[in-house]
């Protein structure tokens, strides 16, 4: 890729192109007139600038490669020191919510499958290596990796992905280890040992930059991510409002800036918009959904391929999802950073990511939500492709239901795989569970 | 056949280790440091399955697409299976043991005390730091439990006879083509050290007879476990023998020797300088080295990987395996089982289509 | 006399199938019924009945293969079903390729060489969903007869999509795409798609060197014919009397061939 074409398709055209689409598609939602009875509202308009932002982002990989160098990386790592060295980072995880969200995901998984992958493995991975074995992708082209880092606080799946990207790509592959964390508070040698692995990572990272990691730059994006991470908890929060003015699919969708642009500071001036907006809504008493009748917590991944089908299912009902544990992820970490001494906040938040702790303290954490979020039923997401969160829901789901008297209901399905979702049979058991709500 | 009945069964191990009063410690798979164990008075017990207990039980706290590794121990341990140990040690070996530590430490909550172990997946010099610090923690916890703090003198006495059992389970694969038994007894006594004293395991090791090893077409048999036993029946009826493995449950805990040093980081490097393997973090293009060497020198003309369904660190490596064994000419076949009363008619018909095609 | 030197029989979960063979390798006489839970009975009530007819009472050499191959009494080896049919399409055929064997009950593909050995394979014998038992049974709940679906699936127009990749909810699909007032032989056109799909698939996993051949019951499908060509873009090859190559190449094994 040329410098010419970055300058001239991805900063000039690019750019203005994709303003030009953010401001159609806010007067598109400007100009919606929300129905009558139950149902969702016209989705918010700060939407239209996320899109612009992460478009922007997946624009410039297209144009990247032999510009900055890149680096993929997983949704828990920590990416700062990446980017204050001015690598291009790719969430592969990201990139495969998108296929899925666009309804490409099975195609890609099918082409994983083809060559050897099996159906058992996670279906982000089967994504990401359909993607890069075939080239197809709705983002026009991934650019390649200089780099890989990869943090095992989601899961020891990605870790069996990376080495495959590893052996692929032919380049280094950093690994950011972290203790499983059975007990509440990590220990003094599990924090020694983060951050040692993090010191570690930047003569490596520097060494494929081709430059020194500047303290400054490395201490601005460590700010900006923490008042990212902090604004995303704050946008979260505005769900305790009755009726909620956003919903945890709206959330999801959302997500996007606080895991892939972090430390931008575009993405900070971003959820300041959406706050704006939030408190708009709540001054004005208008919710997601209209007429809240119930109130719901999800846990694990969203279903990619039916967000939007299963948002207005649901909100025909007078349910709306107020808050899920998955999102809540990126901002509960916003506290414990800390850029008067970065690198050892930073191992704490790689050891607090919520995949990264037992089931008992997930339940906890749900608990607590039931309790903050004025939560009417929970929906445990069983998604086959996710272990670490999946394993432990039916002794959750026991323990809501049972002994907080709070209906919850387990749903079978995959976050990306469509072939093992089956529509009929979900939707019969959300319906019985609204009816349970109901009484 | 080897007099197998004189073996004696894990229950049987169970009460003698009490009887002798030793405290004994049920542990899932796979890497774990006996020496820790013995040397703070505890004798390690191994639960791999098991193969004949059914799912039901543990179905009940796992959805349907956990390995039943994890589930048929935990039914095992519903219905009482580890009534009479002290402690459960639950290894951090892949996603699906996370999960058993957790709802076994945070829901079921059994009467043994549930003990973790998280093993790093590098072989850096923090890696090992780290380990080091974690086997001083879980040897703080198993101390708790039993009242025993290890000396000098302990230690050693714990590290020989360890040791000895290690070498003597060396041993074994070095002679195994002088070695005339089965397949089925070889990996018997093999699984012995799962359970068996160290001191028995050496014995038992010893004993076996040296003479014409099994003729058949010789295979590398890799994965987690090789279970149910009858598997080894198969292999032989259909002309195949076992000349090598890379198996969880065998080769892939043939630990280096390590000299003298503090305790913790002695085990540490013993730990890490296992043979590469998917959940130690072992980079693909190592195993498939590692692979084809163990091939070339057991003489083996093609690889079976034998996963226990739902297994995902082996999943992911399969293809990347295959493509680069067959450059080196190696075909390579993948059979998937359920820890059930006997291996599948399909398992069976791969493996002895697989072995026809190496005629 | 008896030309017949050897005896080959494939014990399918479906259909149970003889093939007696000449020296020179060429069929003499063959068998095929539906199979009869009493596996072992039916195998040695035909091997019996055949060698009979044969002249060749004392017995001839015999191979037995297919599922049920360990219940055959009165065969010599056990081989199993992969390397036989690579065998037997070899030998009907002259040359290797790509295997494609659609049964009742499994499906498998095969590579074969150019020596006629099997290189690599993959089955699917767990699910329902690619074999001939989607396709019979589907046929069953709307009502056409098995013999027909080909046909129909050919000569229809248009196409419902089937996404369901479980037999089980396939059904409950159709049923709905019933209600909706769909047309039966775009169903059927779609169910033909998905299975090919899913064979495609194994073929991939396995790996594709032409020529393409099918064998196996369902092979005689003129509709999955067409499609998995459509779906390879390789011309599809069939061996005389497709179903019997199993029990044939056990028959050329026993043969000593």
């Amino acid at each position: 890729m040329s410098r010419l074409d970055h300058l001239l398709r991805f900063r000039l055209a690019g750019r203005a192109g994709l303003a030009l689409q953010r401001r159609r598609a806010e007067r598109r939602i400007d100009r919606a007139r929300p129905g009558a009875g139950p149902g969702l509202n016209p989705p918010l308009r700060s939407v239209a600038r996320m899109r612009e932002l992460m478009s922007l982002h997946y624009l410039e990989g297209r144009y990247v490669s032999g510009i900055r160098p890149v680096a993929w990386v997983t949704s828990g790592a920590p990416s700062e020191i990446l980017k204050a060295l001015g690598f291009f980072v790719v969430y592969p995880e990201n990139h495969a919510a998108l296929c899925g969200a666009r309804r490409r995901a099975q195609r890609l998984c099918e082409a994983a499958e083809d060559a050897g992958y099996s159906r058992d493995i996670c279906s982000y991975a089967r994504t990401d290596i359909g993607s890069v074995l075939t080239g197809d992708t709705p983002v026009g082209r991934l650019p390649p990796p200089d780099l890989l880092l990869c943090c095992t606080n989601i899961c020891q799946t990605v870790l069996y992905w990376y080495r495959v990207l590893a052996d692929h790509f032919g380049c280094p592959l950093v690994l950011v280890d972290t203790p499983f964390q059975y007990r509440e508070s990590p220990l003094p040698h599990e924090v020694a040992y983060v951050r040692r692995q993090l010191e570690e990572m930047v003569p490596i990272a520097e060494r494929v930059a081709r430059r020194s990691l500047d303290e400054k730059r490395f201490l601005e994006v460590v700010t900006l991510s923490k008042q990212a991470s902090g604004l995303w908890l704050e946008v979260l929060e505005r769900a305790r409002h009755r009726p909620s003015p956003l919903t945890a699919f709206d959330a999801f969708i959302h997500l996007g800036p606080v895991v892939d642009l972090r430390g931008d500071p575009r993405t900070v001036a971003y959820y300041r918009q959406m706050l704006a907006e939030l408190d708009g809504r709540i001054a004005a008493g208008k919710g997601a959904v209209r007429e809240e009748r119930y109130r719901v917590l999800w846990d694990n991944l969203p279903i990619w391929y039916r967000v939007g089908p299963l948002s207005k299912f649901l909100a025909e009902r007078g349910v709306n999802i107020v808050a899920s544990t998955y999102t809540h992820a990126w901002g509960e970490v916003a506290p414990l950073m800390d850029p008067r001494d970065p690198l050892t906040s930073m191992a704490r938040v790689c050891l607090y990511a919520i995949l990264n702790r037992s089931a008992g303290q997930k339940l906890e954490a749900m608990r607590r939500m039931v309790g903050e979020f004025s939560i009417d039923g929970v929906i445990l997401h069983s998604d086959r492709s996710c272990k670490p969160y999946s394993l432990g829901q039916i002794d959750q789901r026991r323990t809501l239901a049972e002994e907080l008297g709070v209906p919850a209901l387990l749903l079978d399905a995959d976050h990306n795989d469509p072939r093992v979702f089956a529509e009929e049979q979900a939707n019969t058991r959300l319906e019985a569970f609204v009816e349970m709500m109901g009484r | 056949m080897l007099g197998t009945t004189a073996l004696p069964s894990r229950r049987e191990v169970i009460a003698e280790a009490r009887a002798r009063g030793q405290r004994v410690a049920a542990v899932l798979p796979y890497h774990y440091p006996r020496v820790l164990l013995r040397a703070h008075g505890f004798h390690p017990v191994e639960v791999w399955g098991p193969p004949r207990i059914p799912r039901d039980l543990g179905s009940r706290h796992f959805p349907a697409y956990t390995c039943d590794i994890v589930v048929r121990a935990t039914s095992f341990l519903l219905q009482g299976g580890l009534d009479g140990v002290d402690a459960i040690l639950v290894p951090h070996t892949c996603d699906a043991l996370q999960g058993m530590g957790s709802v076994l430490g945070d829901f079921l909550r059994p009467d043994p005390a549930v003990l973790t172990l998280y093993l790093p997946r590098g072989q850096r010099p923090e890696d090992r730091a780290f380990l080091a610090d974690e086997l001083r923690r879980l040897g703080g916890a198993l101390a708790g439990l039993s009242g025993v703090e290890p000396d000098a003198a302990a230690w050693e006495s714990a590290f020989t006879a360890e040791s000895s059992a290690d070498a003597a389970l060396a041993s074994l694969y070095q002679r195994r083509s002088r070695l005339a038994v089965s397949d089925r007894d070889f990996y018997t006594v093999v699984r012995a050290r799962e359970y068996l004293p160290a001191e028995e395991f050496v014995a038992l090791a010893g004993s076996l007879p040296e003479g014409d090893s099994p003729a058949g077409v010789p295979l590398l048999l890799s994965g987690i476990v090789a279970e149910p036993l009858e598997l080894f029946d198969h292999l032989a009826a259909a002309g195949a023998r076992v000349a090598a493995d890379d198996l969880a449950c065998g080769s892939r805990r043939l630990y280096p020797q390590v000299a003298a040093g503090d305790p913790h980081e002695r085990l540490a490097d013993r730990l890490l300088g296992a043979p590469p393997d998917p959940t130690r973090g072992s980079p693909i293009a190592e195993r498939a080295a590692h692979l084809r060497r163990r091939m070339e020198e057991s003489g083996a003309r093609g690889l079976v990987v034998y996963d226990v369904k739902f297994c995902e660190p082996e999943l992911f490596d399969v293809p990347l395996l295959r493509a680069h064994l067959a450059g080196a000419g190696y075909p390579l076949l993948h059979v998937e089982v359920e820890l059930g009363e006997d291996l599948g008619q399909q398992a069976l018909t791969r493996l002895e289509a697989f072995v026809e095609t190496l005629r | 006399m008896s030309r017949a030197a050897a005896v080959g029989i494939d014990a399918g979960s479906t259909t149970c199938k003889l093939v007696a063979i000449d020296a020179a390798g060429e069929v003499v006489a063959t068998r095929l019924e539906p199979a009869s839970p009493r596996l072992e009975e039916q195998a040695a009530q035909m091997l019996s009945s055949l060698l009979a007819k044969l002249g060749a009472a004392d017995g001839l050499p015999t191979v037995a293969t297919g599922y049920g191959r360990r219940l055959v009494r009165g065969a010599a080896r056990q081989v199993t079903e992969i390397t036989c049919h690579a065998r037997g399409v070899f030998r009907a055929l002259g040359h290797g390729g790509t295997l494609v064997d659609l049964g009742g009950q499994d499906s498998k593909v095969i590579r074969i060489a150019g020596d006629g050995r099997p290189l690599d394979f993959a089955m699917n014998d767990k699910c329902a969903a690619g074999t001939g038992r989607f396709l019979e049974h589907t046929a069953g709940r709307l009502g056409v007869e098995v013999a027909e679906l080909g046909e129909r699936a050919l000569h229809s127009l248009m196409e419902e999509p089937i996404t369901s990749t479980c037999t089980v909810f396939a059904e409950s699909e159709i049923i709905s795409l019933i209600a909706r007032g769909a047309d039966l032989d775009a169903i059927i056109r779609g169910l033909h798609r998905s299975l090919v799909g899913r064979i495609v698939a194994m073929v991939r996993s396995v790996g594709l060197d032409p020529p393409l051949i099918l064998s196996g019951g369902v092979a005689l499908n003129r509709g999955v014919q067409e499609m998995i060509a459509e779906a390879t873009g390789e011309r599809v090859l069939l061996p005389p009397r497709p179903q019997l190559m199993g029990a044939y190449g056990a028959a050329l094994i026993a043969a000593g061939g």
